[in-house]
């Protein structure tokens, strides 16, 4: 596909339509917004508890459309320019020393980094997903920093005068788990999604794909006690998708008798992580909660 | 066909600029957005939404433009709020439960609606008003047979008008408590960068200029990464009066921990007022004598307090004024401020209360030894200013009147 210079998304008819993937199961907000995200060309900034499958996302995408992905994993130290490239100054200066290679050639000395790549790579008509995952652990002003290269889909290498440029653009998809909030002029550009907990049909077909050949009565007995467990107040950490599908693995291990489940919580810890809600689920008669629905 | 769409969703409090608006017409151009109701609801709601706590107030607008809902008025969300903390449900025999009445649908939203226009306060546990924990029939967690649930809608199903409607996102709402980021990025200022960190990191220009000197020899120079040096000292009431204020306190506290950047942040509790102890835990169950803790103050430590301040007088101005058990001290609390206000240089209160009540002799008593900010984000702004010394920015005593009809409760016959 060829393309004319300057910033083209996709054009309408190839508009990619993501359908989720035989092992990704996404209601129908979240094919809608990813479709849409990837036509906009906007970045995706996904929210959700923790464990309903933000970065897996990113992976499913990936996988859906048949592209490559390129993980920028955000720690508290990270800093924009490190994701755009960095310039190895000790390599070189100790190339000068020992006359290894030719070090008025600056370029070998570019490292580009994730988002830098992804644009360089676009550049080439190959286009990419790059995952930006966690923003929200990097220091507050970070998000900021990205926005004229998130923009622009553009950057120059100031040591060598190079300009990177996407034709393409890449798909962005960001995670932030809320640690901190992000500001208001990086929001506007963003195709927001929160990822909501999903609803019983939902969680009964993800379980599924995990544990393909699980007894049905396991499967809606354990349901049921989850959802339980879930609707109770003041829970620090409410357990998700990922924990129910742990705990799943560990009901299924111990070969424990259905009917049993409706009386006891067995393995509570792999569902609740914080000593106070494994004492709130003690002075809990679950089989209360089930009456009063 | 959506312009009205625009405005309503701007009425109902949504920050849609004309960016986001020509975005939703972008994709409705590309044909990224189907033929169908739902997918219309989804995708709008995502080019416009930026937080989970707008997805209520985009359900509202939708609801009203799609199916002529009205937007619900504010008392509602008030009433809301009162619910976000419910009591423990009460357990009752059958025999009690039978005894409630029982209505059916209809005259039950009669009902919420004139209790709705009658009730001005927060109940827990009663039988009668909309609360939590009770067995009136209107409310949350309570017990009564045929109550109404307020505060969760059902789920609705299939149609994007039902969706709505069913305002499932209500929990995440956001804007009753105060914005952390806004918090964060005013206790950022509060720093004192210096070269004195363990990690090391290259210093350039040295490295240079030693390896210049060595004849070209390399030579790395490192030197100590460039770190935020300001440590804080908070004092916290976590006395009963301070309850209301739980949210507002939680919000500042976890903006002081994740983007503050602070070298060390030492938390101390107290009741009401401090006497010769304060606590290291919320459930203050572990104490540590305040003369300790003003000893061990490293220079350059920065002081804030949070706190009403609002007591009874001789609480803080009498010899063994404490009201808890325990807690006696011979010294009277304000005393025992004035020996924490000598001991840090830079030094704030915040106080969550409105300013209008600051005039009360405690609080005055308080403000007078320690600078004195509203817990807004303002505040917190001028109280950061202040620390860092950059002139007293404390706002101007006005003493506003309490009770705007002028009649005062207090003011008996």
């Amino acid at each position: 596909m060829t393309l004319p210079t300057g910033i083209a998304p996709w054009a309408p008819d190839t508009l990619a339509r993501w359908n989720g993937t035989p092992t990704y199961i996404a209601d129908e907000a979240l094919k809608s917004t990813v479709s849409v995200a990837i036509a906009l060309g906007r970045p995706l900034l996904v929210k959700g508890e923790p464990g309903t499958g933000k970065t897996l996302l990113a992976r499913a995408i990936a996988e859906g459309l048949g592209l490559e992905m390129l993980t920028w994993h955000i720690k508290s130290t990270t800093r924009a320019q490190d994701g755009l490239y960095l310039y190895d100054t000790v390599a070189r200066l100790n190339d000068a020393r020992f006359g290894d290679r030719d070090v008025r050639d600056i370029a070998q000395y570019i490292k580009l980094g994730p988002l830098g790549e992804a644009f360089d790579r676009a550049g080439k008509d190959e286009r990419v997903v790059l995952l930006i995952d966690e923003i929200d652990k990097a220091d507050l002003e970070f998000p900021n920093d990205l926005l004229h290269e998130l923009d622009a889909m553009r950057f120059r290498i100031a040591e060598t005068g190079r300009e990177v440029v996407a034709h393409l653009r890449p798909i962005v998809i960001i995670t932030s788990n809320a640690e901190k909030e992000l500001p208001d002029a990086f929001l506007r550009r963003c195709v927001f999604h929160y990822i909501d907990f999903p609803s019983e049909e939902l969680l009964t077909r993800i379980c599924r794909v995990h544990h393909p050949d699980i007894d049905d009565k396991l499967l809606t007995a354990a349901l049921r006690q989850f959802i339980k467990i879930r609707t109770l107040a003041e829970l620090r950490k409410r357990p998700s998708t990922s924990e129910l599908i742990d705990w799943l693995a560990g009901l299924r291990l111990s070969g424990i008798d259905p009917e049993k489940l409706e009386q006891t919580v067995p393995f509570a810890g792999v569902l609740l992580k914080q000593e106070k809600d494994t004492q709130r689920l003690a002075r809990t008669d679950l089989s209360r909660i089930g009456n009063r629905r | 066909m959506f312009a009205g769409f625009h405005s309503i969703l701007r009425a109902a409090g949504l920050p849609v600029g004309v960016g986001e608006w020509l975005a939703v017409v972008e994709a409705l151009d590309r044909g990224a957005i189907g033929p169908s109701m739902p997918e219309f609801y989804h995708v709008t709601r995502a080019l416009v939404c930026r937080d989970e706590g707008d997805f209520d107030r985009f359900d509202q607008a939708f609801a009203a433009f799609f199916q002529g809902a009205t937007l619900p008025e504010p008392v509602h969300a008030l009433i809301h709020s009162w619910l976000d903390s419910p009591l423990e449900k009460p357990l009752l025999s059958p025999e009690e439960l039978a005894a409630l009445e029982s209505y059916d649908l209809e005259t039950l939203r009669k009902l919420y609606e004139e209790r709705l226009k009658e009730q001005t306060e927060r109940h827990d546990g009663g039988s009668h008003w909309i609360g939590t924990g009770g067995t009136s029939p209107f409310g949350q967690g309570g017990q009564h047979p045929t109550g109404m649930r307020v505060g969760e809608g059902a789920s609705g199903r299939g149609q994007a008008v039902s969706m709505a409607k069913a305002r499932r996102f209500k929990n995440y709402r956001s804007d009753i408590v105060l914005d952390t980021r806004q918090i964060a990025v005013a206790i950022r200022k509060l720093r004192r960068l210096e070269h004195k960190s363990r990690r090391l990191e290259l210093d350039m220009d040295a490295t240079i200029a030693a390896t210049s000197r060595n004849g070209g020899e390399i030579e790395i120079i490192e030197r100590p990464e460039r770190r935020n040096q300001a440590r804080i000292v908070l004092m916290l009431d976590a006395g009963g009066s301070m309850d209301p204020h739980v949210r507002t306190v939680e919000a500042f506290f976890s903006a002081m921990k994740q983007g503050g950047g602070l070298r060390e942040v030492e938390t101390y509790y107290f009741h009401n007022c401090v006497y010769g102890f304060v606590y290291t835990d919320m459930a203050m169950l572990h104490k540590k004598p305040l003369p300790d803790v003003l000893r061990s103050v490293p220079p350059h430590t920065y002081l804030v307090m949070v706190g009403d301040g609002w007591m009874a007088p001789r609480e803080m101005f009498s010899p063994y004024g404490a009201i808890e058990y325990g807690m006696a001290d011979e010294v009277p609390g304000i005393d025992r401020i004035a020996e924490i206000a000598a001991a840090f240089d830079r030094r704030a209160w915040l106080n969550p209360i409105p300013d209008n009540y600051w005039g009360e002799s405690t609080i005055a008593a308080l403000a007078s030894l320690v600078p004195m900010f509203p817990m807004t984000v303002q505040g917190m702004i001028d109280a950061v200013a202040t620390l860092m010394g950059q002139g007293d920015r404390r706002p101007r005593p006005v003493r506003k009147p309490l009770w705007p009809s002028g009649d005062d409760p207090f003011d008996g016959p």
